[in-house]
């Protein structure tokens, strides 16, 4: 047999399981996990856009004015040069001065002012101006910052592990399960070539299922931003780190793809591969550095843009597990992770060809 | 060119601390044969590890000199219906047998057209567009027979191929084996239903507890079993007459007058001396109007050998 006549037979197998696998049930929560960010930012776009308006009914004041006011000021006299604000909001709080003595009752007044871009908080204190917040309701470095923390945080660590934990697993654990295992290992075809035909599906899928999601996720996330700022984020880093974030979606379904697929030939249980993997990647960051090149979120880790954001004041237990490791340049990732995912898949053909049908008995 | 038979080396397969057979050597010829045996003996257990499907332990299998480790060369000219009922989810019969053409490395076209062959030769073409999921018992029977014979394999295995047919259909489906059978093809069949193992087979193989406890043609088969007499079925006239003849024969140990009183069923410990003696009797006057064997048959073979041990 011709090494043409395999890779038809890989394509065949492939494009056979591909719509198992996107129209499978055991797949939709896959689509659950990839679509969820983009979700959440739709609903961002649509709760900025509902602020914007509910802003802009009373009055939009003009960004001189708003940047004109000081601490200190009295409330009339703002009211007076201001006009009148989006939002006003009185109250008031007992406080005791010192022990003993008297609960002195405090006056507090908010108000909100929209220049159109930005929303300014002013809070009073007996009439005078003790806080200036002034924010800007969405911009486009904010939006890149919660970007990169869902795809750190969210993609790569939990959407795209466990949507491959699920898709890879199935492969061959899933008709096993179906008892359909029987219809492929009865072909024509090598065990290694139907390993490398389910893979490239797995593959294929995870890649449109999770691809598409961070794709769309990056769109809407810019969708709520003035549309001359992301012309502007357009015109310098925009392509490159979206095809930089695909880059790395797709490596990661390559890396976990193939250790899913070997623990579906390896094991009954998808449970155990899956917190033992979870665990050797969250501890990915204090290890040694030899054994860090053991992990598919090393590689990955290094193709983002931007490292994973880990907040001010976060525990040092905490900061451990999310600090990313060292990164590697960029052709060295790939190169890693290809070689990782091909040691695995080699490991995984030893099994396949190990593999028998035992659907519960003769 | 590769040797037409179908040979079992001393193979063992045990799953954990069960075991599915155990030193099976057979050299199965083509034709037709019938693997027979209870439930749990190890039938599906060769047909699997002639497939591939199952490894052995111990021993070697080869296929027309093929090893089912190399499924690439065996699969080729092996089809396989097995006893798993599940199809691909969705699947309807016609993309069932079509798709696993395209496996085979049939261009598209052509799958199309062999699977329509296929699902026809077995009565499937109307139900081919309909999901296998909603098929009967038999129409699965049936489709998973069309999967197996849509490439024209040199040889046949079939798990239980008749189970669930209605007579017409089972008719038609041992037609298509003795057809194969009749092109120097292996037809290897395991069966519940022992009249049709008995009128199909060219030869079978019976099997107890995961060993081969006899194989070859029925009669055969028969001829080895010396503890049993074999019995055989008389009419005559004079039905008494010649039963009295008869038991001055040593070989004759037991005369039973059929219930019309115009035969005899007897058992006799040697063949050709039984044989001996009906000629004389015949010469002598008496007329004889037939002689059957009764237990030259699957049903009996499979009393003697393995009714002891159900």
């Amino acid at each position: 047999m011709t090494l043409n006549f395999r890779s038809r037979q890989i394509w065949t197998i492939a494009r056979l399981e591909l719509r198992r696998v996107f129209f499978s049930r055991r797949s939709f929560w896959v689509y659950g996990l990839a679509l969820f960010p983009l979700l959440i930012f739709v609903m961002q776009t649509i709760a900025v856009e509902y602020q914007k308006r509910t802003l802009s009914a009373v009055n939009t004041i003009s960004p001189a004015l708003m940047d004109s006011v000081r601490e200190g000021e009295r409330v009339e006299a703002v009211l007076e040069r201001l006009g009148k604000p989006s939002r006003d909001r009185e109250y008031s709080f007992r406080r005791r001065e010192r022990d003993g003595e008297e609960e002195v009752r405090i006056h507090n007044r908010q108000l909100h002012y929209w220049d159109g871009q930005r929303r300014a908080n002013l809070i009073f204190q007996e009439g005078v101006l003790q806080n200036i917040h002034i924010r800007q309701l969405v911009s486009i470095d904010l939006q890149r910052l919660m970007y990169n923390g869902v795809f750190h945080y969210y993609y790569l660590k939990l959407a795209i592990f466990f949507g491959c934990l699920g898709i890879f697993m199935n492969l061959f654990r899933g008709e096993m399960l179906d008892k359909t295992l029987h219809f492929w290992l009865l072909a024509p075809a090598r065990r290694d070539v139907l390993l490398a035909g389910k893979y490239l599906a797995g593959l294929l899928a995870a890649s449109v299922i999770f691809g598409t999601g961070a794709a769309l996720t990056y769109g809407a996330m810019l969708w709520p931003v003035e549309s001359a700022e992301v012309r502007t984020f357009f015109a310098g880093p925009a392509l490159e780190q979206m095809l930089r974030y695909s880059a790395a979606a797709l490596l990661a379904c390559l890396g976990y793809g193939s250790v899913f697929l070997a623990a579906g030939l390896l094991v009954r249980n998808p449970i155990i591969p899956a917190v033992v993997l979870l665990m050797w990647e969250s501890a990915n960051g204090f290890l040694p550095a030899v054994l860090q090149k053991l992990s598919v979120l090393h590689y990955v880790q290094s193709l983002c843009p931007m490292p994973a954001p880990v907040e001010e004041g976060t525990p040092a237990l905490v900061r451990m597990f999310l600090a990313p490791a060292p990164a590697t340049s960029w052709p060295l990732a790939v190169l890693g992770l290809c070689s990782l995912t091909a040691a695995i898949l080699y490991l995984a053909a030893q099994a396949v060809k190990r593999l028998e049908i035992n659907y519960g008995g003769d | 060119m590769s040797a037409p038979e179908i040979v079992f080396d001393e193979v063992s397969k045990f799953y954990g601390e069960v075991l599915g057979v155990n030193r099976v050597s057979l050299r199965i010829p083509p034709g037709i044969t019938s693997l027979v045996g209870p439930n749990g003996s190890g039938k599906t257990t060769l047909m699997n590890l002639m497939t591939g499907l199952v490894h052995p332990d111990r021993g070697s299998i080869t296929v027309r000199g093929l090893s089912p480790r190399d499924p690439e060369r065996l699969m080729r000219l092996t089809g396989y219906a097995t006893q798993y009922d599940a199809a691909p989810r969705g699947a309807t019969g016609f993309d069932f047998v079509a798709t696993s053409l395209l496996l085979w490395g049939y261009e598209p076209r052509e799958a199309r057209q062999r699977a329509a062959e296929a699902l026809e030769r077995v009565g499937l073409t109307e139900a081919g567009h309909r999901k296998v999921a909603a098929y009967s018992k038999g129409m699965r029977q049936r489709v998973r027979l069309a999967q197996a014979v849509a490439h024209d394999p040199e040889v046949l295995v079939l798990d239980e191929p008749l189970n669930g047919l209605d007579p017409v259909v089972r008719a038609e489906t041992i037609a298509l084996f003795r057809d194969f059978a009749a092109r120097g093809r292996h037809v290897l069949l395991s069966s519940h239903v022992l009249q049709e193992v008995d009128v199909i087979s060219d030869q079978v193989v019976l099997i107890a507890n995961g060993m081969v406890v006899a194989e070859g043609r029925i009669r055969n088969v028969r001829d080895e079993i010396e503890e049993h007499p074999s019995q055989f079925l008389i009419r005559c006239s004079g039905a008494s007459r010649v039963a009295s003849l008869l038991f001055e024969r040593d070989h004759v140990s037991e005369i039973k007058v059929v219930d019309d009183r115009q035969g005899l069923l007897v058992m006799t410990r040697d063949r050709n001396e039984f044989a001996a003696a009906l000629n004389a009797i015949a010469l002598a006057g008496h007329t004889i109007e037939s002689v059957l064997p009764a237990d030259e048959n699957v049903d009996a073979l499979y009393e003697y050998l393995i009714g002891a041990q159900r």
